[in-house]
């Protein structure tokens, strides 16, 4: 009898045991991350979501390449050069090898920040005009700048990544060679720059479908550059620089009026900077230095809006758009007064991004109307800088994090394909000035003043914010919107993105009209016009305004959220 | 039960002939002549792929952005290409109303000459909105004939001035289809 409860006893406690492991591995068991499906409209606002890592980028097909890198065990940098390979074979109008622009890495264990800067350059020949008297250069192929994205990326990678070339260029690889749907985005931008496409690149080039543009959902496969990737891989990156591919850019671009060298290409090399840091409240920025204005000039904008009580004021109010507009006439003062490649001019980076300077401007802006004149600066928007560019968030399960924006200047670049490599050369001559006497008139060697801004945002010290866009002269305008409309709106990473744009700048001193998303309430138009604002309505989700993408980390909800630009095809993929 | 079969097979046999009819009336005259001018009404980048489609037609055609009513000489055809682009405007230096008193000279000479104008809307959906509309509007009720890339007529904006019109309306699914109707359109 007493053994029988003896017996008893032992099973109520294992049991109970049992009931408790259970209990625990139920509890400890790993956790779906729940995430509502994407809405149908994609203008909706959408947050990706992830809890280790996370990519954001133009294209679906990038972003899943990046996020396969983390996956396979590759950190920030790996996952950042995979997706800009996958952008040059999924987006090959906005950004490719023979691009440049600018990355931002934070390095978590050294928690050290570093700018990767390979901006292309002049080339040695180049006259010193090569604008027309419309502000076009002719022959097209002096607009083609030394391509530095390639040797940027490789050293980058090089330098901060855990993989070689071969696996960080698998999945453009496929890409290119399997092909995708072209996207609606896509055929637009295809018909848009037709004309350019068939002077340059010719009735058989892959970026026409049988010489007429791509519908959306027809295939878009690009072999030529497969072969390219894979030839680059098996021959180093000196085949780009030194070899075959150099003797083919240098071919086509000289073709087309050109004056590129072999000498050029073979001595582009990246550079490393320290980045350009700011503070707005309790937050701190880290952005690019020179040769680009768009760290400088966000930086400058968040130091002037600093001043007013934004917070009181609707994002889509008159007041708000007032300020901010007037901000930004200045900031184009001083862009076209100081700004240009450091390693020819002299810039007062310190003095522009001081606060002091801020409140000088600040006391100028009147509450409700334009100022008379505004300190000179000949800036004047281009008819063909129409939106281009492309922008990469990546952040790795240890916290590494990459900001990287790059470029090959407008949509489709020059249009210009050398022989069966299927990759286009930019137009990023096209960010010099055309006057002689501008701190950005062009030189040999010299590298044109860029507006791209990669950021990381931080607060409390800790990575908060990553953010960058695409939209030539209105990246760091909707940039810093985006910030305010975070941190001081207090909106959701994707309603930030999504909501409202407008941009405005000031030249020969005066006012330019204000372009406006035209979901902006007509009260509030016509408030502005009252004001004295001349109006300029554009599309609904205008890509005009950039295609931002962003990343923001609740440290104290550990999850990551992933902001996708629907102006574009921006897409997340978190894990 | 004979007389029903004789019957119906009689219907069936002219019920074929008219449509075959119908089809060589539609197929085997030809509405226009060469030479033919290209223009657009709206300075878009579609003009460039008419110019491509003719070429790959065999037609003898000039491409001209601006063209004025001095261009019409020699010219049996007028090719307008519908659909306003900012940017293409822009860059002509053309605002809305310089650009629809350009194409209403053009049209108007056209008229007095007797040259026929054959229109075509080549950007979709993407090249409607209310400046397109104004022009397509303003001008197609001159054409004989125009051919639509599907996508632009999908809510029957064409279908419904040209029933007005009694103008010939050709839909294609795309760019690359204009190619047999164009031809056809041409002697």
């Amino acid at each position: 009898m007493r053994k029988k409860k003896v017996l008893f006893t032992k099973n109520i406690i294992l049991s109970l045991i049992a009931s408790l492991l259970l209990a625990f591995s139920f509890y400890c068991r790993p956790r779906e991350i729940k995430v509502p499906e994407p809405p149908s409209d994609r203008h909706q606002p959408y947050n990706f979501v992830g809890k280790k890592g996370m990519v954001v980028a133009a294209h679906h097909l990038a972003a899943k390449a990046g996020l396969e890198m983390l996956k396979k065990g590759g950190n920030a940098i790996d996952a950042a050069v995979t997706t800009a390979f996958a952008l040059n074979a999924s987006e090959p109008f906005a950004s490719g090898i023979a691009g440049g622009g600018f990355m931002v890495i934070y390095l978590t264990s050294e928690k050290r920040i570093t700018v990767v800067d390979f901006r292309e350059k002049a080339p040695s020949g180049i006259p010193r005009e090569i604008f027309n008297d419309e502000g076009k250069i002719e022959p097209n192929g002096l607009a083609v700048a030394v391509p530095g994205a390639l040797a940027g990326w490789i050293y980058s990678l090089k330098k901060y990544g855990t993989k070689n070339l071969a696996d960080v260029t698998q999945e453009a690889i496929k890409i290119a060679e399997n092909g995708f749907a072209v996207s609606q985005t896509f055929s637009r931008i295809n018909k848009d720059q037709y004309e350019k496409i068939i002077t340059n690149a010719g009735e058989g080039t892959r970026y026409l479908n049988e010489g007429f543009p791509y519908e959306p959902g027809d295939l878009f496969r690009n072999p030529e550059l497969a072969r390219t990737f894979k030839l680059i891989v098996s021959k180093g990156i000196d085949e780009f620089y030194k070899g075959e591919l150099a003797q083919k850019i240098v071919k086509a671009v000289n073709e087309k009026g050109g004056v590129m060298s072999l000498k050029d290409l073979a001595l582009y090399e990246p550079v490393e900077h320290p980045p350009l840091k700011g503070n707005y409240k309790d937050y701190t920025l880290f952005s690019i230095p020179p040769p680009s204005s768009g760290g400088l000039h966000i930086i400058q904008l968040l130091n002037i809006i600093e001043n007013w009580p934004v917070k009181k004021w609707d994002p889509n109010s008159p007041p708000y758009i007032h300020h901010f507009c007037e901000a930004l006439r200045f900031v184009f003062a001083d862009r076209s007064r100081y700004l240009g490649d450091p390693d020819f001019i002299k810039i007062p980076v310190e003095e522009l991004i001081s606060k002091k300077h801020a409140k000088q401007i600040v006391s100028q802006i009147k509450p409700d109307s334009l100022q008379d004149s505004y300190p000179f600066g000949r800036f004047e928007e281009r008819e063909n800088d129409n939106g281009n560019t492309s922008h990469v968030c990546v952040i790795d399960k240890e916290g590494n994090i990459v900001s990287l924006t790059h470029s090959i200047n407008h949509f489709f670049g020059t249009g210009i394909v050398p022989e069966n490599t299927g990759f286009l050369l930019n137009n990023i001559m096209y960010d010099f000035s055309d006057d002689l006497s501008s701190p950005n008139a062009l030189a040999p060697y010299k590298r044109p003043l860029s507006s791209m801004s990669p950021l990381i945002m931080f607060k409390k010290e800790k990575p908060y914010l990553i953010l960058g866009s695409p939209g030539g002269t209105r990246i760091f305008s909707s940039l810093t919107q985006i910030i305010i409309n975070i941190v001081d709106f207090e909106m959701s990473l994707d309603e930030a993105i999504e909501a409202p744009r407008f941009f405005t700048y000031s030249s020969r001193g005066k006012a330019r009209s204000i372009s406006l998303e035209s979901r902006f309430p007509e009260n509030t138009i016509a408030t502005l016009k009252n004001m004295g604002h001349s109006i300029r309505i554009r599309e609904a989700f205008d890509k005009y305004f950039g295609g931002a993408q962003g990343i923001l980390i609740l440290n104290d909800k550990k999850v990551i959220l992933g902001g996708a630009d629907s102006r574009r095809d921006g897409h997340g993929e978190g894990y | 039960m004979k007389k029903i079969t004789l019957a119906a097979l009689f219907l069936l046999i002219l019920l074929i002939v008219v449509i075959f009819a119908q089809e060589r009336k539609e197929s085997a005259s030809p509405l226009f002549e060469q030479p033919l001018l290209i223009t657009s009404a709206g300075q878009n980048a579609e003009i460039l792929m008419a110019s491509v489609l003719a070429k790959r037609a065999g037609l003898d055609s000039l491409l001209s952005k601006i063209a004025s009513p001095k261009d019409l000489e020699n010219m049996k055809t007028i090719v307008l290409v519908l659909g306003a682009s900012s940017k293409g405007l822009g860059a002509a230096g053309l605002d809305l109303a310089k650009e629809k008193e350009r194409v209403n000279l053009l049209v108007e000479e056209a008229q007095k000459k007797n040259v026929p104008l054959l229109c075509l809307h080549l950007g979709g959906e993407a090249r409607r909105g209310p400046l397109s509309d104004e022009l397509i509007s303003a001008f197609l009720p001159f054409a004989k004939m125009v051919i639509v890339a599907k996508s632009g007529n999908k809510d029957g904006f064409f279908t419904r001035i040209c029933e007005k019109q009694d103008i010939a309306l050709v839909e294609v699914e795309k760019t690359a289809d204009v190619l047999t109707p164009l031809k056809d359109a041409f002697k």
